[in-house]
């Protein structure tokens, strides 16, 4: 592209240049693209519509938990629905939300002209598409859509029905869109970084994304494997997952799991780069301890890789293993402490203020931390004999994922929207879905700590009547912020739209410039930036 | 003193209101019944404070700093960004909580695996959706499925509310029943897909694996009721296989276990009944062992479960259903080891002439009986065997030896060895042309009476006609012409030689 650039500085003027290379007109500029920004603007608007089509998903589960007895749907497509849920969520809003961010943003923040690889960009982005669409169909296949879960588990998703090995062969679309997307940002980073952005000046946002680019290619083959080893147990007559023919099933969750750990931390590991740009923004203070920050992501990535039989301490491991796998875990508190820590002394004597992104990242740092605290106590093995399977681990990654992730992403939204759409979103509506959503948030999940504590099992469509009232108090948290989320929908197209009208600067928030280099480009971004590298580097720690 | 009165009254409905209120709104872990249950309930108390104390200190410094350092009170932002001092700190702090906390954690879960020096055994084994008890001690044995009430409540729709259902999908139709104060192993595997075995009150859940087993072990101090469920993802039913356990102390549990074998002795009643009885019966039979998936008025679930109403299986040949319904196939499992005869009958009857099929004939527990396979028959016929024929039996010619051994073989023999004697290799070999068949005949015999690898031992449960009958049928017949014979009375003195069938069995 660059080049494409290049010579035509040849023979034009640069205003000329710039109009001759603007976007292609109608659809086709959204289907052929290969423009970061583009691509990223797609990543971001699919994520935002997944994650209304999970979220609907949510509240039919939540409709049928109301009240004990079953009142709208029968319990095999209940099941869907929870499978389904977590599936759309996971792989088409909560990882492209962040892909699209990366696809926008890590160009603009280390002073690249584009990613690496352009049309593989395109492609990644379409491929996902493809998954996600054909992963929703099985919904209308017969014997209904997988009902064994996210994890898929053998022999279970053995009985699905026909939409078996299409929701397979989904998985595999995923993971070589997820494969793409990672070696595209690793590409970026190591390649096209602005003279003088060393990688310890690399904003942490980059950082994070860097590492979990490594954790994308190392563990999505992994579990494209386990799901082809299914696909054969089914129809090729292997016995990889069948005790009958000499294989075990066990085998699944554990290669499964070695996947699924570093999996959630894929998820989280943006989210922590994000809070650590929007938090020194409105502190007006430089990140603290940026270098622990790197280390700490690091660490975690590489934890995530040798603790992933905590989610089976009760399949009847040997005892090494239970004691092995517990104090693994217990470990990862360390480094997401020195994160929780580095970012309240990020906040201690700042001069902070309150808009929309800082509420949303504030809220992440406290709810994430409620949930890193409920990790902790799910890492003590035999206290999860108790707490597995049940709603507490169902409050536990909802809390890392919901106020964590998708806030995080939210935060995201309000903190680059001026800077992509050059409009300055509604700050009253902003601050009105803020806490709409950090009140429901916790009238949703909350209570599901009491209900897995009482005895209630997770995955039910049903409950005994001792469950039925907090029950009923999660489902109304759950309607509300459901229906809040509308609000985001509709800053989303009223900023695109022209906002409040005010004319935002080109660093938008104040002295915002100093931490990142997207903030010394023009509000909206042009279509091109970067052409030629920004000669100034901002670092994290000025 | 009469407001005074009027005060307690009011103090203590108050004091009950909020009891009631709290026993639906309850906060913590259950703390349980058993040493272990304590242990883990400490260990996540414990816990559960160390975060408490964190979290007000992390938070705490969060929101003053939140409330003091903003711009909007006028503070200007210091610039610093590092501090090795207190970066150490914050990492070795939480690494020696973390030692802490690994101690008592460690302590706890090695008191949990230890399933040594148990007073009894119980195997568990979970269904599709139910759970099958069998006391490894004691033989006792039995499914334990939800209890009708809760099953009928639960149907979407069902207009029952349900909290008219005591103890609404906790309940079971057939309790686990312990002794207190005895240790109790637990022995887990599962027949179809995984599940989990979880009593809070117990303190510990186990997964239910099919093809391993997997050891637990609990001590229950006092009599009372425990309730639990499945908490793997098992299927649609998922939600509907509860467990209730029943703590009783030893004498009252003798006698339970008494009764229990009493009537399992019983076994079923072979006596013919009337169509319309068999319907009437096979009725409830069906709602409680096929509804879940064949749903309740036959229709199937299209590609996961085939609809009885206007099956080709159920509208064929009688004893072809019969036979699928007993042996299973596919995610059926088979009947023929979970129901007795008469319910077997009565249920193969019931499909035959309702939900929408109308073929009129019917099948008797007798003939049902004769399909079951002869070891696992419910009711051993009253020990009549080996004493009762103790009269030597007569000789037979050959060609009628043959052409019993012909029907012997079909109900014994065929569904491994196949009708022609072909066999299935590797697993079941041949007997057309096979060495045995054809080389000494007393060591053939040998080899039927006592079973090898995966070929059961025939000696208990077939007579002695039978046994001779067959095995002149596959040394003439199948292919082979040997011509050689062996007589009834051979048999008999061999079978009377071999040990005696364990009880237990």
């Amino acid at each position: 592209m660059s080049a494409v650039v290049a010579e035509h500085d040849d023979h034009h003027d640069h205003s000329h240049d710039d109009h001759a290379h603007g976007p292609e007109k109608g659809l086709l500029r959204w289907i052929i693209t290969t423009n970061h920004k583009d691509i990223g603007t797609l990543y971001l608007v699919f994520a935002l519509a997944m994650f209304f089509v999970g979220g609907i998903m949510a509240m039919v589960i939540r409709a049928e938990l109301f009240e004990p007895g079953m009142q709208f749907v029968n319990p095999q497509f209940f099941n869907s629905m929870t499978t389904m849920h977590a599936l759309v969520m996971v792989f088409g809003a909560v990882m492209p939300g962040f892909v699209g961010l990366a696809n926008w943003m890590v160009p603009m923040m280390i002073g690249a002209p584009d990613m690496a690889l352009p049309r593989m960009n395109n492609m990644s982005f379409w491929v996902l598409v493809a998954g996600v669409l054909l992963l929703a169909s099985t919904l209308f296949m017969e014997g209904g859509a997988p009902a064994s879960g996210w994890t898929l588990y053998p022999p279970l998703v053995l009985q699905t029905g026909k939409a078996l090995p299409f929701a397979i062969f989904s998985v595999h679309l995923l993971g070589i869109s997820s494969i793409m997307g990672a070696i595209n940002i690793i590409a970026t980073i190591f390649n096209m970084r602005a003279p003088g952005m060393t990688l310890m000046k690399m904003p942490l946002f980059v950082w994070t994304w860097l590492i979990t680019a490594f954790l994308l290619i190392a563990v999505m083959p992994v579990f494209a494997g386990a799901v082809t080893m299914l696909l054969t147990d089914r129809f090729f007559g292997t016995s990889f997952f069948d005790a009958a023919g000499g294989g075990d099933p066990v085998l699944y969750q554990h290669i499964f799991w070695f996947f699924g750990h570093p999996e959630v931390y894929i998820m989280i590991l943006p989210t922590f780069g994000v809070a650590s740009t929007i938090i020194p923004v409105f502190a007006r203070k430089p990140l603290f301890g940026y270098s622990s920050m790197v280390y700490a992501t690091a660490s975690i990535a590489f934890l995530s890789f040798i603790v992933w039989a905590h989610h089976m301490f009760t399949v009847g491991m040997p005892m090494a293993g239970e004691l092995y796998f517990m104090y693994a875990t217990m470990l990862i508190a360390i480094p997401t402490g020195v994160k929780v820590f580095n970012w309240t002394a990020t906040m201690w004597k700042g001069a902070m203020t309150f808009e929309t992104p800082m509420l949303f990242a504030i809220s992440f740092v406290v709810l994430f931390t409620l949930g890193g605290f409920t990790g902790l106590m799910m890492s003590i093995a035999p206290s999860d004999f108790q707490y597995h399977d049940t709603y507490f681990i169902v409050a536990h990654f909802h809390y890392t994922l919901v106020p964590a992730s998708v806030f995080i992403l939210m935060a995201a939204g309000y903190f680059w929207l001026p800077k992509w759409t050059g409009h300055m979103y509604n700050e009253k509506i902003g601050q009105l879905h803020f806490w709409l959503s950090a009140v429901s948030v916790n009238i949703l999940f909350f209570p599901q700590h009491f209900l897995g504590l009482a005895g209630m099992p997770r995955r039910i469509p049903d409950y005994a009547v001792q469950f039925a009232d907090w029950n009923m108090i999660s489902s109304i948290g759950g309607f509300l912020f459901g229906a809040s989320q509308l609000l985001f929908l509709y800053i989303v197209i009223d900023t695109i739209r022209g906002g409040t009208g005010e004319k935002v600067t080109d660093e938008v928030w104040e002295d915002a410039h100093k931490h990142s280099l997207e903030w010394t480009l023009p509000s909206p971004a042009p279509y091109h930036t970067f052409t030629t590298p920004p000669e100034v580097i901002p670092t994290e720690h000025f | 003193m009469n407001k005074v009165k009027q005060l307690f009254v009011a103090l203590g409905l108050i004091v009950g209101a909020i009891k009631t209120a709290q026993a639906d709104y309850s906060l913590n872990l259950i703390k349980g019944v058993t040493k272990v249950s304590n242990d883990v309930y400490d260990l996540h108390m414990l816990i559960l404070w160390i975060c408490v104390f964190i979290g007000i200190g992390v938070f705490g410094t969060m929101f003053y700093s939140i409330y003091h350092h903003r711009k909007s009170k006028g503070h200007v932002a210091a610039q610093f960004h590092e501090n090795t001092t207190v970066e150490i700190i914050w990492t070795i702090i939480p690494t020696l909580i973390l030692v802490g906390m690994a101690i008592p954690a460690t302590k706890t879960l090695l008191e949990l695996d230890d399933v040594q020096n148990s007073d009894m055994s119980i195997k568990v084994t979970g269904w599709q959706w139910k759970w099958e008890y069998e006391y490894v001690d004691t033989g006792v044995h039995f499914f334990s499925n939800l209890d009708e009430a809760s099953n009928k409540a639960r149907q979407l729709g069902s207009g029952i509310d349900p909290r008219s259902v005591p103890n609404y999908l906790l309940n079971v139709d057939k309790p686990l029943v312990i002794p207190t104060k005895k240790k109790i192993r637990f022995l887990f595997t599962a027949a179809d897909v995984l599940h989990s075995w979880w009593v809070p009150d117990l303190g510990w859940k186990k997964d239910a694996i099919p093809g391993f087993i997997n050891e637990a072990w609990t001590y229950v101090e006092n009599p009372g009721t425990y309730r639990g469920q499945c908490t793997e993802l098992c299927g649609k039913d998922h939600g509907f296989m509860p467990i209730v356990v029943i703590a009783m102390e030893q004498p009252e549990y003798d006698a339970w276990v008494k009764k229990e074998l009493a009537d399992a002795k019983k076994g079923a009643d072979l006596s013919d009944q009337s169509p319309a009885d068999l319907i009437a019966k096979g009725e409830q039979i069906y709602a409680k062992n096929c509804s879940t998936c064949h749903l309740p008025d036959g229709k199937g679930v299209p590609g996961a479960f085939p609809a009885i109403s206007g099956s080709a299986v159920v509208n064929g040949d009688i004893n072809a259903q019969a036979n699928l319904v007993l042996n299973g196939k596919g995610a059926m499992p088979a009947f023929g080891k979970m129901l007795k005869a008469d319910e077997l009958a009565q249920v193969i009857t019931y499909t035959r002439n309702a939900l929408g099929n109308k073929v009129g004939d019917a099948i008797q527990p007798k003939a049902i009986q004769e399909l079951l396979p002869k070891s696992s028959a419910p009711a051993k016929p009253a020990a009549d065997k080996p004493k009762a024929e103790a009269a030597p039996i007569a000789d037979m010619s050959k060609d009628d030896l043959v052409a019993l051994g012909k029907t012997v073989y079909g109900s014994n023999c065929v569904s491994c060895h196949q009708a022609e004697g072909q066999g299935n290799p590797p697993m079941f070999p041949a007997l057309k042309d096979s060495k045995v068949v054809n080389g000494d005949i007393n060591a053939q015999i040998d080899l039927v009476l006592n079973g090898k690898a995966m070929m059961p031992g025939f000696g208990h449960s077939l007579k002695a006609d039978e046994f001779a009958a067959v095995i002149t049928f596959t040394r003439n017949s199948l292919g082979n012409a040997k011509n050689d014979m062996v007589q009834p009375a051979t048999i008999q003195k061999l079978q009377a030689a071999l040990p005696a069938e364990d009880d237990d069995e």
